[in-house]
């Protein structure tokens, strides 16, 4: 028992991970950055299908922040995150294969996952306590720092924001109760007293209007 | 008209392509979709699949306007668990378990500050309990500070009925009491075992079967050698949710 600890802890794992990873998603300023692309996503997802460490590590470092910072505005909890981040990329270690590039790229399979994770979680803890107050109202647009330059540009963030900031404040309320607060589609019907058909439509609406604006194909 | 009404009912399924993709579907609401969408007709499930890809994309491109830094600690303690996974070089056969041994060992590892044995062994001819906790696809970690000092960690599935618990840095308990641990459930508390000064230090783990219906896992001081229920001071609560 004993001796399998003292391997763990004895090795370097950050080090001599960070030597293999081909992606320099942790460059410092003075280092030549570039922006991971979906295509280095795939081929990394596939690596790990095939569980390789380094492809793994390259993995979180290129996505982490997108799915610790998506988790965290559905959960509201530092904690809830971090535990439901650390079950995502454990299952994202062990169901990498079921990947199917054919379904969609990468970096969306990994969100879905994670969203369906956080969402489970708050949809948990709001049955068992009922503790509305924490879970109150945001906004969309909540600005977030501290994200590495290399992984994210400013201006890709800026756009975002933009095309949110495009959306009417009907379609932006139903997409931040139903994305960001858990909800159904029947709870937000409820909380903006709405009937069923527009709310899926103020959804689908503002799902396009975003879509046009991001050009997401 | 035969047209119309298969239009309809496309439309009917396309309006739910958003919630859907969105997971804003209660569980029953999505099956009973996924299962229309099974008879719907192929162009009907095309449409409302490609629909389903294209929010998806949209959200995963929406996802940088909240990114955010995790903690640092969780890097470590994700590579630690899968670096030691050498599963590449055995045969197929042993590959799952060896690999879910090793993640529960570092995971374990990464959770505590001194190092102490983690009751895994190497492969036996079944999974134990913590290995099969661990390669759970409805694995869950919580975790929680004690106030007298140290951490409690349970990693539990429900469709394995099982948790693994690991405790780090607990003071051990006064003399002549132990730490006894339980599992509470709308119809009341039951034992999940005791720790005693030697157990508790530095750190170890300890697993939960039958996790049943319970809700949470308390802990307690429990003079002796523990009680039938709690009656002592409640140190920690960990939800199992």
């Amino acid at each position: 028992m004993g001796a399998v600890v003292t391997q763990l802890l004895e090795r370097p794992f950050d080090q001599r991970l960070d030597r293999a990873v081909t992606i320099p998603v942790n460059g410092t300023d003075n280092e030549r950055v570039r922006q991971v692309t979906t295509a280095d996503l795939d081929m990394l997802l596939r690596r790990v299908a095939q569980r390789d460490p380094e492809a793994f590590a390259a993995l979180y470092d290129a996505t982490r922040s997108r799915v610790y910072g998506m988790v965290a505005r559905v959960l509201r909890d530092r904690g809830y995150s971090e535990e439901t981040t650390q079950d995502v990329y454990l299952q994202v270690w062990r169901t990498a294969e079921s990947y199917d590039p054919a379904s969609g790229s990468a970096l969306a399979w990994l969100l879905t996952l994670a969203h369906r994770r956080a969402v489970d979680r708050v949809r948990a803890e709001q049955a068992a306590t009922q503790r509305d107050s924490r879970y109150g109202a945001t906004t969309l647009e909540r600005p977030s720092d501290h994200v590495s330059d290399a992984v994210i540009s400013g201006e890709e963030r800026q756009r975002v924001t933009a095309c949110l900031g495009g959306l009417t404040d009907l379609q932006r309320e139903c997409i931040e109760l139903a994305y960001y607060q858990g909800m159904t589609y029947v709870q937000v019907s409820e909380r903006l007293s709405a009937n069923l058909a527009t709310v899926k439509s103020r959804m689908r609406d503002g799902l396009r209007a975003l879509r046009n604006c991001l050009g997401v194909r | 008209m035969t047209h119309s009404h298969d239009s309809t009912v496309g439309d009917d399924l396309l309006a739910l392509a958003v919630p859907y993709a969105l997971h804003a579907l209660s569980d029953d609401e999505r099956d009973a979709l996924e299962s229309r969408l099974s008879t719907a007709g192929l162009a009907v499930a095309d449409a409302f699949y490609d629909e389903v890809r294209a929010v998806r994309e949209t959200m995963a491109v929406v996802a940088a306007a909240s990114a955010e830094e995790p903690p640092t600690e969780l890097r470590g303690r994700l590579l630690s668990a899968v670096a030691n996974d050498n599963v590449r070089f055995l045969p197929p056969s042993n590959r799952r378990r060896t690999a879910w041994m090793s993640v529960a060992a570092a995971l374990a590892v990464g959770l505590i500050t001194v190092g102490i044995g983690v009751s895994l062994r190497p492969p036996a001819q079944t999974p134990s309990t913590a290995e099969q906790v661990f390669a759970a696809s409805d694995v869950h970690t919580i975790s929680g500070a004690i106030p007298a000092g140290g951490t409690a960690t349970v990693v539990f599935s429900r469709d394995r009925n099982a948790g693994v618990l690991v405790m780090n840095d607990v003071p051990p308990p006064a003399l002549g009491t132990v730490y006894q641990m339980w599992l509470v459930s709308d119809s009341g508390a039951t034992s999940a075992g005791t720790m005693d000064a030697q157990a508790v230090a530095p750190s170890t783990t300890a697993v939960l079967t039958d996790l049943g219906n319970s809700k949470k896992l308390k802990f307690t001081v429990e003079p002796g050698s523990g009680s039938t229920q709690p009656t002592g001071q409640v140190i920690a609560e960990l939800p199992l949710i």
